[in-house]
């Protein structure tokens, strides 16, 4: 593609890697060359960065589609999911899926990012709703200094919780930060 | 002064006292309004500024040619808001179709469209009840260019010259290895390319910057290097190689390009046929030269020319920063 074609939201590949424009500048003097100033994000890492080019350059666009797929299980360091759709199943490594794997639930519906047809990352719900399988009793007359206590979630990630909140509950948890954001009843 | 979009009642009635105060100015200074055609046989040819193509012709980027085959031919001094068009500039201050405001007056002295230009801001500002810049600087492009980058320039340097004298950063910039006219093996073109790029690079390391410290002042930048004069006249002037062109700017915005115009018609042949090699260097379409306006030239009489970009003007006098805030022409309901 043309560098012109740069917008917010364009994917390219750049170095093997898929990025998305987050950001978009367009300057030109007048009679100069028009300069395409962008903020990329990778689609991969979620690393930002800067980039600049002239008017004239080529791109390369990305093959990325994201698709809406359904966690079937983890085993062997993979883990495996299912097209909503066509029950296709697709697998990705353990370090493909990093960190989110703490908030992997059965039949979470999360979003696979494809790049070249090939699964490299999920996109999980941004708030998910979690069982305590395990906390610490609330000390009573402790919370002024230590209003929180360790727990652990049905997933085995274990995160902080205020005192109130008992094993057995459901608590909603930002899938982003991985903290706590409240107690869901019922 | 506000900075969010000009409420749509508000809009029409800006864009009626913008467009009645600029009129109102150039006819009391003694210009005749004219009306070119908006689609072209052949546009003036400029290295980054693509033409949208109107088979068998194109949408114009600028009336110019056609302006100055009408001073050729003995009107007088004229003045034409137009429409114009240039492909894929598309930003918060760049729009594929644009109002031109573009002027001549006759003698050579590029003081008078200056002040002309200060005069059109001065009237826009106070047509929407804005307060103008304050003062206006004359700044010309050799004293700046050493100023902000420690670099003295004569000119007429050829690439080699170029990269040689100027500091890493802007050597970085231009000349970064990526494939294009800067490797070309015509040295006319890789000279023409690394001026336009040096001065592009420039402009958003330096100029820029510079431009945005000189609040509330009004800046004309003037003596551009021989290298980058359109399709303006140049000389020798204090051992440097000159080009009789000038910007405009204010608030940071470039907002006004004038020449002391070139009226020979074989030099004019020679840079259209300079700027169609690196436009061939860069992968954009070469041009079909305007015959007829060549075969005119030679008539044009000694003529500063002027040509203003209305929508930023409008979009400066209302506080706004994007055109989009000011335009007319709008968006889905």
């Amino acid at each position: 593609m043309d560098v012109s074609e740069l917008r917010k939201n364009a994917k390219l590949q750049m170095d093997g890697h898929p990025f998305v424009v987050t950001d978009f500048q367009f300057v030109k003097p007048g009679k100069g060359q028009g300069l395409y100033k962008c903020k990329l994000k990778n689609m991969i890492t979620g690393a930002t960065i800067d980039r600049t080019w002239r008017s004239g350059e080529r791109l390369e666009a990305a093959n990325v589609e994201s698709r809406r797929m359904q966690f079937l299980f983890a085993g062997g360091g993979s883990f495996t999911f299912m097209d909503s759709e066509n029950y296709e199943q697709v697998e990705l490594s353990a370090d493909l899926v990093g960190d989110d794997k703490n908030f992997l639930l059965e039949q979470l519906e999360v979003e696979v990012l494809f790049y070249n047809n090939r699964p490299v990352g999920v996109t999980l719900p941004s708030h998910i709703v979690m069982k305590i399988v395990e906390a610490e009793p609330g000390v009573k007359g402790d919370s002024a200094n230590n209003p929180t206590k360790m727990a652990t979630l049905e997933s085995g990630y274990r995160l902080q919780v205020p005192l109130f909140v008992k094993e057995g509950e459901r608590v909603k948890i930002d899938t982003r930060t991985g903290d706590y954001i409240e107690r869901v009843n019922g | 002064m506000h900075g969010g979009p000009v409420p749509f009642a508000r809009r029409v009635a800006v864009w009626d006292a913008a467009l009645t105060a600029v009129r109102a100015y150039l006819r009391a200074a003694g210009m005749l309004e004219v009306s070119t055609p908006i689609r072209v046989a052949a546009p003036a040819i400029e290295p980054y500024i693509d033409p949208i193509a109107a088979p068998p012709g194109y949408l114009a980027t600028s009336p110019e040619l056609a302006m100055k085959r009408l001073l050729a031919r003995g009107s007088g001094p004229i003045f034409q808001l137009s429409h114009v068009f240039r492909q894929a500039e598309r930003g918060d201050r760049h729009s594929e179709e644009f109002h031109l405001l573009e002027w001549y007056r006759l003698g050579g002295e590029l003081a008078e469209v200056e002040a002309d230009v200060e005069a059109v801001v001065a009237a826009v500002f106070a047509a929407v009840g804005a307060e103008p810049p304050t003062r206006w600087l004359r700044v010309d492009f050799f004293s700046l260019f050493e100023r902000t980058s420690g670099v003295a320039l004569r000119g007429d340097e050829d690439d080699e010259a170029l990269r040689s004298v100027v500091g890493p950063a802007l050597r970085a910039m231009v000349w970064d290895g990526r494939p294009g006219p800067l490797t070309s093996p015509d040295a006319e073109i890789r000279s023409l390319a690394a001026w336009t790029a040096l001065f592009s690079a420039w402009s958003d390391l330096h100029l820029d910057p510079w431009l945005s410290r000189q609040v509330g002042v009004g800046v004309h930048l003037g003596e551009f290097p021989a290298a980058l004069a359109a399709l303006a006249q140049r000389s020798q002037k204090d051992g440097r190689a000159v080009a009789h062109r000038v910007e405009s700017h204010v608030a940071g915005v470039e907002l006004a390009n004038g020449y002391l115009e070139l009226r020979d018609p074989a030099e004019q042949r020679r840079r259209f046929a300079a700027v169609n090699a690196l436009r061939g260097a860069l992968g954009q379409a070469v041009l079909p030269l305007d015959e007829d306006f060549l075969r005119e030239l030679g008539g044009l009489p000694l003529t500063t020319g002027m040509a203003l970009g209305l929508d930023r003007l409008i979009m400066l006098a209302c506080g706004c920063t994007r055109l989009d805030d000011i335009s007319l022409a709008l968006g889905a309901p």
